[in-house]
């Protein structure tokens, strides 16, 4: 077959062609259209496709990250959006949960205050009335009352709607007659409500879920049929699927449906695309390590699983989110992140960034602060003359003085002060790794780190030396593992339905036949997109806490476990692990039953295994390094190294640095370098 | 600490330390947080982690606790060492200790810290290098009614709960079986409190084991190098932020209800009066109301009034939002000096109680950010809506359930943005639980939860508004509450309307409605009975004629006010969905 897989990012399309018979893999980079990122996705296919010599109707299948909703909800550009809520709770939105984000500022913003996604006038609220345990109707829905409201929202001019009624995770009955009048009244709208996105309790996480989804939907539903239309026209052949924040795939139609679950649409593609890097060198126990010009993404990949997020550690621009997605742990340390001097005289790098205007004072375009990447041009780790395999020259000038200015500041030497930069940057990310690692009970040291996108592999071995970690990996396109990892997954669709069962009085039946249900919704939700519904395998788990405890640990639960002898001893074992404490002797509540339906497709393959190259060939030439400490610098004469000419499966001592067009790989005294016949650079520590 | 000198320590070092450090003490509080079995804990996140030195000085915090909780950690520390001292009791490995003494740095009794010590071997020996200390408000403490707020008719210190002197509950590495079994009978709902004090000892240790394992990497003199020259630097920053206000002394003067049904104890005043001495600040709270000898709202200076103003000072003048993160450590408190008169409400003299001191305290900070106001008027808001803590708790076959909730406020409103609506506010930040959760864990029913329409501090930029919630009894239960904020307004500034007052009232099941003062002791209620709370809205900031009549406009239209006030308050007449410019002309220029 042929997959094309393509990651829309703010500057760059990146694409890659996979024909999966022979492996063969065809990478392009084409300048995105962030007006109409359709434009630049299509005339990257084409593009591609001729630089591949394929046909574009010989084209199978599109897989497409997108930043369509999450660029909309971080610049608060999205539709204008109603919404109806249970008469009592209409400023549920407002208030979340009377907490303010920073404990320590009087000036602050509260994002759902200051940006809110429905404005009050547009929160209408109706009669009615749901009560736990199971969602029994206290005071019946009023119809007249929905019907009014949808129309004084049209009249409004309202393009989508969130239906948010409390307790309907319980019964969704009132929301979904609600949505029925709604549609009757006002059939261009697009309208969600709370339980098909978030069937979970809590309140203003779950509608602000609703009404996020809302928010982005006509957005991401215009966008994505559009690009569906244009790739037709175009005459590329087989149909589109969008990456959703758990790493699967899923129909045009149904993210058109549920944006919302495309938020991390982009770096779960990159925690993909790290986990299929490590395949490559047969590891499946990976930290993966995704660095660009302003955050780095990391992720945990244990025994080839992805960690998924808690619901309650799910944020975008401010704004919970119950949705599921993989655990991606963002911090604003990348290659742009500014070094500074505070008030105190403290060394502080990051979060602040030049971005990609004006970026880094080497990239020459009036940049004057010192950069992580300015202090990577100063210890001589960037070449200037072969960035991005020459595609761009750096103004070491323009760096040495960003950098000359700061250790002044700080009373360092140049040399000490560009150390101090990368040491600094590199603690941050090793203890943002500690925390999903060390902290859950995970010893990094047993794990492969991956290190991918433009910085990725210039800290990856550092970074590993923090965590004493052995090994670091560096996939074959560092710079465009997010477009290779949208090849590599199936497509699924999730469920969950909240439960607050006790294992002193469990009622198995009624867990049984709630399973059974949410696994005939999925296989339901595929036939509608015209799937193989019968090929679907579905995953159990559920969410457990300690009776009383108010956070969940996710745990599988096999179908074919009978009882849940199994499941409580696992979950005894996790929460040991993860907070180093379990109470085997206490009551467990079951909260919540998810189960996970996917239908597998065809996968990237492992590239044709490399040969030849050798030391002498790969050589462009020596040059003075600088390593060691901020106390301690230490200059080495040291090989810039091409990559694609390296020797295959030859150890190579370190120093050396070696280059490639997107990106470059710092190999420090002491490690020892190997291209690898898979296609990764190995680097043991 | 050295201001002109170069630290003698390499500033990269300090950095890695400092992020070394706030990672630990994250991790304990989020672990803390995740094993804890009551919402006042899990929901609310009323609870504080904080690493101390081995003298109590604060290195670090985490993120996620309510500065009240965590402020006081470094004092909880300096206590105990004290009084362990005092009776020849030494620290050793394996011990955990709890702490709870108003009068020597704890908050209040129900925010119980357990300390675990942390130790380094080396050649030389074994060595005491520091704490780490959870904190966290209990449900129940032994107090004479149920649950551990609202016990607003203490008359001593001995009528508030239990009180805990540096009690090793493991000594050595052995579980002090005869404390436990103590706690389990003389405290009421025993699976959730002794069950949230398992979870602080569990997630103090984690902290100890990953500070020791920082020492050992750091070496001791290492270690205790960069942790002065972190200390220095939080101090610096302090300084240098004091040195660049203008000279002077601010005195402000607010009021609290106290108790507003008796003459003798209501509208207390509490009086701040911030000088700057150099790049220092003195605080002096001179002035302040005499302590309330049999009534438990008098202030621990240690613990409460430190805090209060420590946080206050910290928020405006090194104000997150503006400045991105800063470290906090024991350095940001060296250049504030607090200065009380012993026995009066902000330094009472034991046994005067102090258990419901969470309201006045918060007075406090809102009093010192007024005096500050004067010095750094673009840098605070107008007066906050103080807040209010209500506990239900009835029983349940043999045993208690006990429920605690905090009721919001709001900020007043700021230099370029009206206040924050119905939110915690100054040295409070806990969160509020969901209804979803409530309802079905308890026997209440929350039938309305919205903003309160049409109060607020008028202003060039509004007052916050407020909340109303209606919490309804499903069965006869009891229920006490500690507020303020029924009696006095919320500041104004610069010309800023006065907020409004807090109100509560019990709709009682067979109808009629009984207006309530902001404290009431334990009484019974009836299935069917129903609390209103109605919020206190934020003090305005500016001229509320200067107002954008746009944005006047918009909250009419969101019916946040009404085109009453509208005209009245801000002189804009409203016509339909638009403004009438000329009626809104004459109404500005007639004033």
């Amino acid at each position: 077959m042929n997959l094309i897989g393509v990651d829309v990012g703010g500057t760059f399309t990146d694409l890659v062609l996979a024909e999966t018979a022979s492996g063969r893999a065809v990478i392009h980079k084409v300048s995105s259209t962030p007006a109409d990122p359709s434009l630049g996705v299509t005339r990257g296919v084409v593009e591609l496709c001729g630089k591949a010599g394929l046909a574009p109707g010989a084209v199978d299948q599109v897989l497409h990250g997108t930043t369509i909703a999450t660029n909309a909800v971080l610049e608060h550009r999205g539709a204008l959006t109603g919404m109806i809520t249970t008469r009592g709770y209409r400023d549920v939105l407002h208030i979340g949960r009377h907490q303010r984000p920073e404990h320590y500022s009087i000036q602050q913003q509260i994002p759902w205050q200051a940006r809110p996604l429905v404005r009050r006038r547009h929160r209408h609220v109706v009669t009615e009335r749901l009560v736990p345990p199971r969602g029994e109707v206290l005071v019946p829905l009023d119809e007249d009352e929905v019907r009014a409201a949808a129309r004084e929202l049209r009249a409004a001019g309202v393009e989508a709607i969130a239906i948010c009624f409390l307790f309907s995770y319980l019964n969704p009955a009132h929301e979904l007659r609600a949505r029925d009048i709604v549609r009757e009244e006002y059939p261009e709208a697009f309208v969600t409500t709370s339980a098909e996105v978030a069937p979970q309790f809590r309140e203003f996480e779950r509608f602000t879920t609703a009404a996020m989804n809302a928010f982005v939907g006509p957005k991401v539903r215009d966008y994505v049929s559009r690009l569906a239309a244009r790739l037709r026209e175009a005459g590329v052949g087989g149909d589109l699927q969008v990456m959703g924040s758990t790493g699967g795939v899923a129909s045009v139609a149904m993210v058109a449906e549920q944006p919302v679950l495309t938020m991390l649409s982009g770096p779960a593609a990159g925690v993909l695309g790290g986990a299929w890097a490590g395949r490559l060198s047969g590891r499946d126990d990976l930290i993966t390590f995704d660095i660009g010009g302003t955050s780095a993404d990391i992720a945990i990949v244990s025994r080839g699983r992805f960690g998924e997020a808690s619901a309650r550690d799910t944020w975008i621009a401010g704004f919970p989110l119950l949705v599921p997605m993989i655990d991606i742990h963002t911090i604003g340390a990348g290659g742009g992140s500014i070094a500074r001097q505070d008030a105190g005289g403290a060394f502080r790098v990051g979060p602040q960034s030049a971005g990609a205007q004006p970026g880094p004072a080497g990239y020459g375009r009036g940049g004057t602060e010192a950069t992580v990447t300015d202090a990577n041009i100063v210890l001589g780790r960037l070449d200037p003359e072969n960035f991005l395999g020459g595609g761009m020259t750096l103004d070491a000038a323009a760096a040495r003085d960003a950098v000359g200015r700061f250790a002044q500041r700080m009373g360092l030497g140049l040399e000490a002060a560009a150390l101090g930069i990368l040491t600094v940057v590199n603690a941050n990310m090793a203890n943002a790794i500690r925390s999903r690692t060390v902290q859950k009970g995970i010893d990094p040291r047993d794990y492969a780190l991956v290190a991918f996108g433009g910085a990725g592999p210039l800290h990856g071995a550092e970074v590993a030396r923090l965590l004493e970690g052995r090994a670091v990996l560096v996939p074959p396109h560092p710079g465009i593992t997010s477009a290779m990892g949208l090849l590599t997954t199936d497509l699924s669709v999730d469920a969950v339905r909240t439960c607050f069962q006790l294992s002193d009085a469990m009622d198995l039946p009624r867990i049984a036949a709630d399973f059974t249900a949410m696994e005939a919704q999925i296989a339901a939700r595929f036939a509608a997109d015209g799937l193989p519904a019968a090929a679907a395998r579905f995953s159990r788990a559920a969410d457990l806490r300690y009776a009383g405890q108010g956070y969940e640990l996710r745990v599988a639960w096999p179908a074919e476990e009978a009882d849940a002898a199994a499941l409580l001893a696992r979950f005894h074992a996790q929460h040991k692990a993860e907070y180093g404490h379990a109470f085997p002797e206490r009551v467990v509540e079951i909260v919540n039953l998810r189960v996970t339906g996917a239908i597998p497709r065809p996968h990237l393959g492992a590239p044709p295994p490399r040969v030849g190259g050798s030391l002498t060939e790969a050589l462009v030439r020596r040059g003075p390094v600088v390593f060691g400490s901020a106390e301690a610098p230490e200059v080495h004469d040291t090989p810039y190294l091409r990559r694609e000419l390296l020797p295959v499966g030859a150890a190579i001592p370190g120093p050396a640095i070696v280059l490639q067009t997107d990106s470059t790989t710092v190999v420090p005294p002491g490690c020892r370098l190997t291209a690898e016949a898979g296609g990764n650079l190995l680097i043991e520590l | 600490m050295r201001d002109t000198t170069p630290d003698a320590v390499n500033p990269v070092t300090v950095s890695v330390l400092q992020g070394a450090l706030e990672t630990i003490a994250v991790e304990v509080g989020y672990k803390l947080m995740r094993m804890a079995y009551s919402s006042i804990i899990r929901e609310s996140e009323d609870f504080g982690a904080a690493l101390t030195d081995e003298t109590g000085q604060g290195l670090a915090e985490s993120a996620q606790s309510t500065p009240l909780q965590s402020g006081p950690i470094p004092g909880y520390v300096k206590a105990v060492l004290a009084t362990l001292a005092a009776r020849g009791e030494p620290v050793r490995p394996g011990d955990v200790i709890m702490h709870n003494d108003p009068y020597g740095g704890a908050s209040h009794g129900p925010d119980v810290a357990f300390l675990v010590p942390v130790f380094h071997v080396d050649q030389a020996g074994e060595h005491l290098v520091g704490f780490s200390v959870t904190t966290a408000h209990h449900l129940d403490i032994g107090a004479l009614t149920p649950g551990s707020c609202g016990i607003v008719d203490a008359i001593d210190a001995y009528a508030e709960g239990l009180r805990f002197r540096a009690i090793k509950v493991h000594d050595r590495g052995v579980r002090n079986e005869a404390v436990w079994q103590m706690l389990r009978d003389n405290l009421r709902a025993p699976e959730l409190v002794v069950g949230d004090m398992e979870a602080q000892v569990a997630a103090s240790r984690i902290g100890a084991e990953r500070m020791a394992a920082l020492v050992a990497q750091h070496g001791l003199a290492g270690f205790r190098a960069t942790c002065a020259a972190m200390l220095d630097q939080a101090e610096r920053l302090m300084r240098r932020a004091i040195a660049a206000l203008p000279e002077g002394s601010w005195r402000a003067e607010t009021r609290i209800d106290g108790y507003l049904d008796d003459p003798a104890r209501r509208d207390l005043p509490i009086v701040a009066t911030v000088t700057k001495v150099g790049d220092g600040l003195v605080v002096d709270l001179e002035g302040t109301a005499p302590q309330i000898p049999d009534r438990p709202i008098n202030m621990p200076f240690h613990g409460t009034v430190d805090v209060a103003v420590w946080l206050t000072v910290r928020s405006v003048l090194l104000d997150t939002a503006i400045l991105g993160h800063v470290p906090v450590n024991e350095g940001l408190t060296r250049p504030i000096e607090i200065r009380a008169p012993r026995g009066c409400l902000a330094n009472p003299t034991f046994p005067a109680p102090t258990i419901a001191r969470f309201c006045p305290g918060n007075q406090l900070a809102d009093t010192v950010m007024k005096a500050l106001a004067q010095a750094v008027p673009g840098q605070v808001s107008a007066g906050i809506g103080n807040l209010k803590v209500i506990a239900f708790s009835g029983l349940r076959e043999e045993g208690h359930w006990v429920h605690m909730e905090i009721f919001e406020g709001a900020y007043g409103g700021r230099p370029g943005q009206d206040g924050m609506d119905a939110v915690d506010t100054l040295y409070a930040n806990t969160r509020n639980n969901p209804i979803e959760d409530i309802e079905s864990h308890l026997p209440l029913r929350v039938t309305r939860y919205e903003l309160r329409e049409d109060e607020a501090g008028a202003g060039e930029w509004r007052g916050g508004l407020g909340s109303v919630r209606e919490i309804r009894f499903l069965t006869d239960a009891g229920t006490s509450v500690e507020g303020e904020g029924h009696a006095h307004r919320p500041w104004g500034f610069l010309g800023g309307g006065a907020g409004a007052t807090a109100r509560l009232s019990l709709l009682g099941a067979a109808g009629g409605t009984a207006a309530l003062p902001s404290k009431v002791p334990h009484r019974a209620v009836k299935a069917g009975d129903t609390f209103l709370c109605e919020g206190p809205a934020g003090g305005g900031y500016g001229d509320p004629f200067r107002r954008d009549p746009a944005r006047v406009l918009e909250d009419v239209l969101d019916g946040l006010i009404s085109p009453a006030t509208a005209r009245r308050d801000y002189g804009v007449a409203i016509a339909g969905e638009g403004i009438d410019e000329a009626a809104t002309r004459a109404l500005r220029t007639g004033r």
